[in-house]
């Protein structure tokens, strides 16, 4: 099982890098990529800071859709470049199901916190809707404007976590981070330390940043172990 | 047989460690009489062979004859306000209370600043629940920690006391302990113009309630205050009327039994919760000067008061005397009164030293106490020989001089450190018997987990049939590794006192965390169908999706159980659902209670006919289940929602409960009994029947020794988990009953997920699953870790007398609805589980298999627990510097691993006995013979 998987993923790697040179992402363009989404997170929150005088601590959920209306921009415009079937599918409409996937994505985190015991009372709710938009941007967009409606590729992405291609990897590991870390990221939370930022949703949303950014090095640090090895075998 | 040796070694060490942490401390039994105004050693039994005759009064007269003291006062009001802390009267470390205090009792502000009162922060012990508390004022003595489990059933408190001292003189006594606010109010003015009374309790419970509900800080705090500033101004004032009118000198005492903590809460050892008040208050001056800042204990007060009055002190008493309150006295009456203190102190010092004898010991100044009875017998000779030299140059003695001081100084230091030591001796913990009981405890663990790991060696269950699968059983897979991360975060946490006191909130994450990982392993597994046939996808679809579907009804009546009480103590006042449909008055709630006992009724119903909906003997019960269920339900129709109920009716609910636990007590029994003997009859047909999976070969349905096994367990265990919820229903609170519906949703989803067979997930893993849901549905019935949330109301339905067994418990039903629930369980889960298991195998396999699987099952549970144990443990020793919130955080868990253990002894043995006869089964081909068998076995189990 596991080997045949393994060359159905090398069948879709060959015949990706005769077809579109998108596939076949170089290291390069991956740490530019991670590293725009990265710049894209700072920015936002030093405009937080900066421009409208807010952070995470005392307004939570301005922050918040300050940082995912800036990081949903860069992220959508720059993952609709890495899209499947470029001749079949046009940019704007890769861009146009990741705007699709943002609400739906976000529904899915805000299911998952809430089974979680995110709280769910109407002064919560703002903070708990910009939040879950946010985890949406970390987690499901760049794969809904990659993969759009394939199935395969979504269940191997994220029920499975085998990923094949650098575009896998730049999906798979942010997504995995920032969910794993938004869950570490709860735990001080009944602690008593009665400190500000225990409340919901702040040090999730640190956790799942924490968390994103562990994923793209980590991402990063595979392409680039991944290419080192197939070049060694071209060779 | 290793398995009953580990449960009983188990259940000893679980004893040793019972006994060592909950010392019973040596206390004198009987009442003080005539001894106590004697020197302890001189033995005056001649006199009280007439003593014991004497009327009333001449037994007054003479006390005081011998005592030389005259009484202070001879009227005492006793006003008991629930749960007041001293904070509010007093204010903390020499600061004045809070504004809107002093507002509130303005006229007991008044008091205090002429003088007319003298105000102690009278130091609780913990735990601070008002009967330990109330006993404690009386009787001067600290009891035990387990005195809380005795403390439902105070008829009679048989121990020495002061209101029986007080008797015993002949005093006319009122109880006013009437539990509302306004009626012992209402009584009071009547009460007060009578003069044929000599002592005056009150208890007014309301400030506690005001607590309870809003906190230090509710709204209603203050206009309660004023209410009881009222009520000491009415009675302070009708005191001095007496004073004047009839000269009797009367005392209003103003105690509290407990502080509360900010929450409201009380019952642990915080600053807030033992800060209690004492609040001497007499007509006349104290002639003392009073300070706010007075610090005493509350166990001094029964001291003080059977000082104040004349009486002999009650023999356990380990309190000092409050002497502040004394100074109305001369010189050698406060000493007088110091020496019977001290006597009474010694006494009770010789019962802990049996050899004691004050005489031995020469005591030099230079020469410090080596070991503490030198000690206090060092400072007693002191004092007493300072005060005899004292006595007897009485002429020469001047007013308040040096030597007087000195007395005072010398009583006081060895009272001071007597009632120290005697009060920590309360506590005391012997280390040997203490590590006995653990290593006894570890040992059975271990043997326990070794007999786990040698039965799943012997029998690779649940992958019996997937031998191709043994290479994937090696490797560790998620939800696995987290099981045990859970377990070892669970150890961790219990380090921090604030991880203890929010553990609701761990297992409410873990355990939908553990489902969230079941999710995404059966959405793993789900789509590869799609590339096989189509017919094949088919059900294959169908069948991840309804495993889909009971997870997420897992995880939403999850997540309503979690919302359902908010717990814990940092975050108790947040809104929940309780507090809402509370709010919302008794409709809903009465609606919702009658939805889920319905709900609770079908579903069990359904359950049981569903795989022999065409076996009359199964139809006939559940006739008689449902027959049960409309009892309970007219039952709780009928009489819980009657709260100002008539006697008549009362004593009917009474009857009526009972009859409900007689009979499903009755059925569940004669289930248990009845079914093993009569379902293999109706094998042949039944077999068949629950063919409700398909792929069940034709050789199996040649076994029907096996299936009625499986058959009986399958309705034994519904019958014990439909009674089980019955009983829940009937005795939780009316806002409780929807959270036991859910439970039983999420344990029959988690059921039936796990007997769509994975061969992937272990068995441990499910088990372990079941045990999570189980535990978080104990935090979710609104159950913490401390004891204040216990549900004492509940378990006096249906008890008539009070007897301390039964309502103890039903008291454990309460408490552990969940945990039992997931436990019970267990049976239905085997039954679901082990007919897949059997498909392939050999015919004379089977019994052997199966027996090893039921084993491993029963074994493994406890094993569970095992782990549950060493969290206490642990946390035992992390918060050894506080040894009460210790004891209480203790209190439950030992008590449920006592639970378990008891269960589990007599299932081990069951386990223990059907395997071995299983194993002789083999031996014997006949069918026959095995049909006998297993009907020995089920009649055992």
């Amino acid at each position: 099982m596991e080997e045949k998987k393994e060359k159905q993923g090398s069948i879709i790697n060959n015949s990706g890098t005769k077809n579109d040179p998108v596939l076949c992402v170089s290291p390069a363009k991956v740490i530019v990529l991670h590293l725009i989404c990265g710049l894209g997170l700072a920015s936002s929150f030093w405009a937080a800071h900066n421009f409208y005088s807010i952070d995470l601590v005392s307004n939570p959920a301005e922050t918040l859709r300050l940082i995912w209306i800036v990081e949903a921009s860069v992220v959508i415009l720059l993952y609709s470049l890495f899209r499947f079937n470029p001749d079949k599918c046009s940019y704007s409409r890769a861009v146009v199901r990741a705007l699709l996937g943002l609400p739906a994505g976000a529904i899915v985190n805000a299911l998952g916190a809430i089974v979680l015991g995110a709280p769910v009372s109407l002064q919560h709710f703002r903070k708990t809707v910009h939040w879950s938009l946010l985890m949406s941007v970390f987690t499901l967009v760049p794969a809904a404007s990659v993969f759009g409606s394939s199935w395969t590729d979504w269940h191997r992405i994220f029920a499975q976590t085998k990923p094949i291609r650098p575009v896998d990897y730049m999906i798979c590991l942010p997504a995995h981070g920032a969910v794993i870390g938004a869950w570490f990221g709860a735990w001080p939370m009944p602690l008593d330390w009665e400190r500000p930022w225990q409340d919901w949703p702040i040090c999730v949303t640190y956790g799942a940043i924490v968390g994103y950014l562990a994923g793209m090095m980590a991402s990063f640090g595979f392409v680039v172990f991944k290419n080192r090895r197939q070049h060694v075998k071209g060779d | 047989m290793f398995t009953v040796l580990a449960v009983l070694i188990q259940i000893t060490g679980l004893s040793l460690f019972i006994m060592g942490f909950f010392p019973v401390k040596p206390t004198l039994s009987g009442i003080s009489g005539l001894e106590s105004f004697y020197p302890p050693g001189s033995d005056p039994t001649d006199l009280s062979q007439n003593v014991s005759t004497l009327p009333p009064d001449k037994l007054k007269s003479f006390y005081q004859e011998l005592s030389g003291v005259p009484p202070v006062f001879d009227r005492l009001v006793l006003m008991v306000i629930d749960g007041l802390p001293a904070e509010f009267v007093l204010g903390r470390d020499g600061m004045h209370p809070r504004k809107e205090f002093v507002e509130a009792m303005p006229y007991t502000q008044s008091l205090l600043a002429k003088g007319l009162a003298i105000g102690y922060h009278a130091k609780a012990a913990p735990p601070t629940v008002t009967m330990p508390r109330l006993k404690a004022m009386v009787s001067g003595a600290i009891g035990g920690f387990l005195d809380v489990a005795f403390n439902f059933n105070t008829q009679a408190f048989l121990d020495d006391n002061l209101i029986g001292q007080f008797f015993r003189f002949g005093w006319k006594m009122v109880k006013d302990t009437i539990q509302v606010d306004y009626n012992v109010s209402r009584h009071l003015a009547d009460e007060l113009k009578s003069i044929d009374w000599d002592l005056l309790i009150l208890h007014y419970l309301g400030l506690d309630h005001v607590g309870h509900i809003g906190g230090r800080n509710s709204n209603l705090m203050t206009p309660k205050l004023m209410e009881m500033d009222e009520v000491i101004k009415i009675i302070h004032s009708s005191t001095i009327q007496t004073q004047e009118v009839k000269h009797r000198r009367t005392l209003l005492l103003v105690v509290s039994d407990h502080g509360m903590t900010e929450n409201g809460n009380h019952g642990g050892s915080s600053y807030e919760e033992t800060d209690s008040l004492a609040l001497f208050i007499s007509p006349g001056k104290f002639g003392y000067t009073s300070e706010t800042n007075n610090k005493a204990f509350q166990v001094d007060i029964a001291a003080t008061l059977a000082l104040l009055f004349g009486v002999p002190i009650p023999k356990n008493n380990v309190g000092t005397l409050m002497a502040e309150v004394f100074t109305s006295l001369t010189d050698e009456q406060q000493l007088r009164i110091l020496e019977l203190n001290s006597w009474q102190l010694l006494r009770l010092l010789q019962a802990q030293f049996p050899e004691l004898e004050c005489g031995r010991f020469s005591c030099e100044s230079g020469s410090v106490g080596h070991d503490d009875a030198e000690m206090f017998c060092c400072l007693y000779l002191d004092a007493a020989a300072l005060f005899e030299s004292w006595k007897s140059k009485s002429s020469s003695r001047s007013v308040g001089g040096d030597d007087y001081r000195s007395i005072v100084l010398a009583y006081q230091n060895f009272l001071r450190s007597a009632s120290k030591w005697l009060s920590g001796r309360a506590t005391d913990k012997p280390i040997g018997l203490l590590a006995c009981g653990i290593a006894a405890m570890l040992l059975s663990c271990s043997i326990l987990v070794g007999l786990l790991f040698v039965y799943g060696r012997d029998s690779p269950f649940g992958g019996i049939q997937h031998l191709s699968h043994i290479e994937n059983m090696k490797k560790w897979h998620l939800d696995e590794i987290f099981i045990l991360a859970v377990i070892f975060s669970l150890i961790l946490s219990m380090g921090s006192s604030s991880m203890v006191e929010e553990e609701q909130y761990i297992w409410h994450f873990m355990t939908a965390s553990l489902y969230l990982i079941f999710l995404r392993k059966t959405l793993q597994s789900s789509t590869p169908g799609r590339l096989l046939h189509a017919q094949n996808v088919n059900s294959k679809q169908k069948r991840s999706c309804c495993r889909i579907y009971s997870i997420v009804a897992v995880l939403i009546s999850g997540r309503i159980l979690r919302g359902w009480h908010q717990g814990g103590v940092n975050w108790a006042h947040l809104p929940d659902i309780s507090k809402l449909l509370v709010q919302a008055g008794s409709a809903p709630i009465k609606s919702l209670q009658l939805i889920s006992i319905l709900l609770v009724i079908s579903i069990s119903l359904i359950a049981i006919l569903w795989p022999f909906w065409k076996s009359r003997f199964v139809l006939l019960f559940t006739v008689i289940f449902l027959f049960l269920g409309c009892l309970v339900l007219q039952d709780i129709l009928n009489y819980q929602y009657s709260i100002f109920a008539s006697a008549s009716s009362d004593a009917i609910a009474t009857t009526m409960a009972q009859n409900i636990y007689a009979l499903l007590g009755i059925f569940t029994v004669g289930t248990l009994f009845a079914i093993p003997w009569f379902m293999p009859l109706k094998n042949s047909k039944t077999s068949r029947l629950c063919c409700f999976s398909s792929d069940i070969s034709p050789q199996i349905q040649s076994e029907p020794l096996l299936w009625g096994f499986r058959d009986s367990i399958h309705v034994i265990g519904w019958c014990c988990v439909f009674s089980w919820c019955l009983l829940q229903l009937l005795l939780q609170q009316p806002i409780n009953s929807m959270p036991v519906l859910l439970l039983l949703v999420q344990i029959l989803a988690s059921i039936w997920y796990f007997s769509d067979g994975d061969p992937h997930t272990r068995q441990w893993v499910e088990v372990a699953a079941l045990y999570y849901v189980g535990m978080a549905g104990h935090f979710g019935l609104g159950n913490t870790n401390t004891l204040a949330t216990i549900d004492v109301a509940g378990a006096f339905i249906g008890v008539s007398s009070h007897s301390t067994l039964m309502s103890g418990i039903l008291m454990f039903i309460i408490t552990y609805a969940s945990p039992m629930l997931a436990l019970l369980s267990m049976l239905i889960y085997v039954s679901s589980k082990d007919m897949r298991a059997f498909v392939d195998t050999q015919n004379e396999m089977n019994f052997r298999t199966f027996a090893k699987d039921v084993c491993w099952l029963s074994l493994s549970c406890p094993t569970w627990l095992e782990f549950h144990f060493p969290r206490c443990l642990h946390h035992c020793i992390a918060t050894n510097e506080e040894p009460f919130i210790c004891l209480e955080r203790l209190f439950s868990k030992v008590s449920i691993c006592l639970c378990y253990n008891g269960l589990h002894l007599y299932w081990h043995i069951v386990c223990g006995f059907s395997y071995n006869l299983y194993l002789h089964g083999i031996c014997y081909p006949e069918n026959v013979e095995g049909l006998l068998l297993e009907r020995l076995i089920c009649l055992q189990s």
